[in-house]
């Protein structure tokens, strides 16, 4: 009886205070619900059926047919190329750099990642700009270089892929070394040590043990950083040629210089069903790299 | 804990490496930095001599320049205020009450920082347009704030965490209403957090360029859309000279969010005699 009574007790109240504490969150999540619903979900939907809608009021696909063909579809294509090779290069540099900071001591890990957090918040156009200074005929680079009599100097580093690749991946790698970053922070040193004791060469250790453990994080650090890569503009328009044109310069072009707003929607549409391609990609490989974890802990 | 036995030559290469890197991620930086006090902007580094002309030029009459910048920190400004409102009611409902579908709406917290800008940009350019709103400052920060407020609500959602919910529970045992937990107890230890969101969300809404270009006019130009124009149509060289400005920026607020930090962290464990444990969530740590 007592217990019933102490079990009960308090669990009318606690209902009670429970559903006060929803009418709270309620009216509390309001503001930003409504807000993004209104000036980010709505828009996006509006561009979809924008990108569905004849001149005449008609449903079409006719907007997709010309994004996916001719000239446009090999837009679409260097995108992909551009982002994939951005991607490749920030994981590699930034598996090296993640790694290398943490072996470092507490002070030289804390002055390496000040450098690469400060460009993070520094505006992608600025770095851009930068670059251009650091590419040209006369700039730093190919003046190093013809000073070191490498031969060929100075190389054409602007107006062409490599100039788009080493902008958009210097944009990019601040990003994916703080994700790796937090990788490797996650990873449990002890089996590494267990690997050594058992006597694992190093190569082994490296190849049998560290990389299975990050190779989830690596995957879907790279991911992101295609997915982002996929919306570059400002790089690509200032360092690239003709043949760099990518995707968000088609869709500002279609829109300012055209006024072709149907044709815009649907390459926007186009780039949004590729990140949401990669999203779902990226929580396929996290989810995977859980189950892994829970197994090798076990 | 077994640290692995390593070469000197192997440590030589790796410490060589990152520092390549490392430069990689500086020079972009420095070089704009030092061409900004150079006498012949395109040329030459480092620079023979040294000037202050380009900052002089960047003020001088006729010069695009000052508007741009006003342009800018007003909508900025203007964002920054909505941003910390969103922001605060959304950490508030995300960590102290109980939020049906609260991952949907972390999903569309995280959405605009995932989609790629220019979609968004385009989607306000559609909205933006029929109501003959183009070139409205009001209309940018409203853009703006699409892409600032969800930094802001992570930043107080790691930062209400962050506040060890026992002092509220105090606070109220002794008699306090809500509103004065709120003012007295949550506000203060959350302060830190709130100057970090709305820096952040300054910064994000002073560099936005896709949503500025679309919604711009051709008198309403944001300083970035300035910077471009200028790198793409008629090269300026006082746009070093802004562009070094925007770096002494970034790095100031940066600077000024690790000092509120710093200033804000020995605060709650004065208050907790117990340790506290809850640390300090990373943003988006919940999501994804």
């Amino acid at each position: 009886m007592a217990a019933t009574l102490t079990a009960n007790a308090p669990a009318r109240p606690r209902k009670l205070l429970a559903s006060r504490r929803t009418r709270v969150g309620i009216l509390y999540a309001l503001p930003v619900v409504v807000y993004l619903l209104v000036l980010f979900v709505y828009p996006i939907l509006s561009t979809l059926f924008l990108s569905l809608k004849n001149t005449d009021g008609s449903l079409t696909l006719h907007w997709y047919v010309d994004a996916l063909t001719g000239i446009n579809l090999s837009v679409l294509l260097t995108t992909v190329r551009i982002s994939a090779e951005t991607a490749l290069f920030s994981l590699v540099f930034g598996f090296v750099l993640a790694n290398a900071i943490s072996r470092l001591k507490p002070l030289w890990a804390g002055v390496a990642m000040l450098i690469v957090v400060v460009p993070h918040f520094i505006s992608a156009l600025v770095r851009t700009y930068g670059w251009i200074i650091l590419l040209g005929d006369k700039g730093l680079v190919n003046d190093t270089l013809a000073k070191l009599w490498v031969p060929g100097a100075p190389f054409q580093l602007l107006y062409n892929e490599i100039g788009v690749v080493i902008g958009t991946t210097s944009v990019m790698l601040p990003y994916t070394v703080l994700l790796l970053y937090s990788v490797m922070r996650g990873v449990d040193r002890r089996l590494l040590a267990a690997a050594a004791s058992m006597g694992a060469g190093r190569v082994t250790i490296f190849r049998r043990v560290y990389l299975p453990l990050v190779a989830p994080g690596l995957a879907s650090a790279g991911l992101l950083s295609f997915i982002l890569s996929l919306g570059y503009y400002i790089t690509p328009a200032l360092m690239g040629g003709p043949d760099q044109t990518m995707i968000a310069s088609l869709i500002n072009q279609q829109v300012m210089k055209q006024n072709q707003w149907n044709g815009a929607a649907a390459e926007g549409v186009v780039l949004l069903l590729l990140t949401f391609a990669g999203l779902l990609l990226v929580k396929v490989v996290t989810s995977f790299g859980a189950s892994r974890k829970k197994r090798s802990a076990s | 804990m077994m640290e692995l036995r390593r070469t000197l030559t192997g440590r030589i290469a790796l410490t060589a490496i990152a520092t390549v890197i490392l430069l990689f991620l500086a020079l972009p930086i420095v070089v704009i930095l030092v061409t900004s006090f150079s006498n012949n902007a395109f040329a030459a580094f480092p620079p023979d001599s040294w000037t202050l002309g380009w900052y002089k030029a960047l003020f001088a009459d006729g010069s695009k320049w000052p508007a741009a910048l006003s342009l800018s920190a007003f909508v900025a400004a203007l964002s920054t205020v909505f941003s910390l409102i969103i922001g605060v009611t959304a950490a508030t409902a995300l960590t102290r009450s109980e939020l049906p579908l609260r991952s949907a709406v972390y999903a569309l917290v995280l959405g605009p920082l995932l989609i790629p800008q220019i979609v968004t940009a385009l989607g306000l350019f559609l909205l933006f347009e029929p109501a003959s709103m183009l070139g409205s400052p009001i209309a940018i920060a409203l853009g703006h704030t699409v892409l600032a407020s969800p930094i802001a609500v992570l930043i107080l959602v790691a930062t209400l965490r962050g506040i060890d919910e026992r002092l509220e529970d105090a606070a109220a045992s002794m008699g306090a209403g809500r509103l004065t937990i709120a003012r007295r107890i949550t506000f203060p230890l959350a302060a830190p957090g709130m100057i970090a969101a709305a820096i952040f969300s300054f910064i994000t809404s002073f560099d936005e360029f896709y949503i500025s270009q679309f919604l711009s006019s051709v008198d309403t130009v944001t300083l970035p859309v300035q910077i471009y124009n200028s790198l793409t149509f008629d090269i300026d060289p006082s746009v070093t000279a802004i562009s070094a400005i925007l770096i002494a920026f970034a790095i100031l607020a940066l600077a000024l969010v690790a000092l509120v930090r710093w200033l804000g962290s020995g605060r709650q464990d004065s208050l907790l005699s117990v340790e506290n444990t809850a640390g300090i969530a990373a943003p988006g740590g919940e999501a994804v």
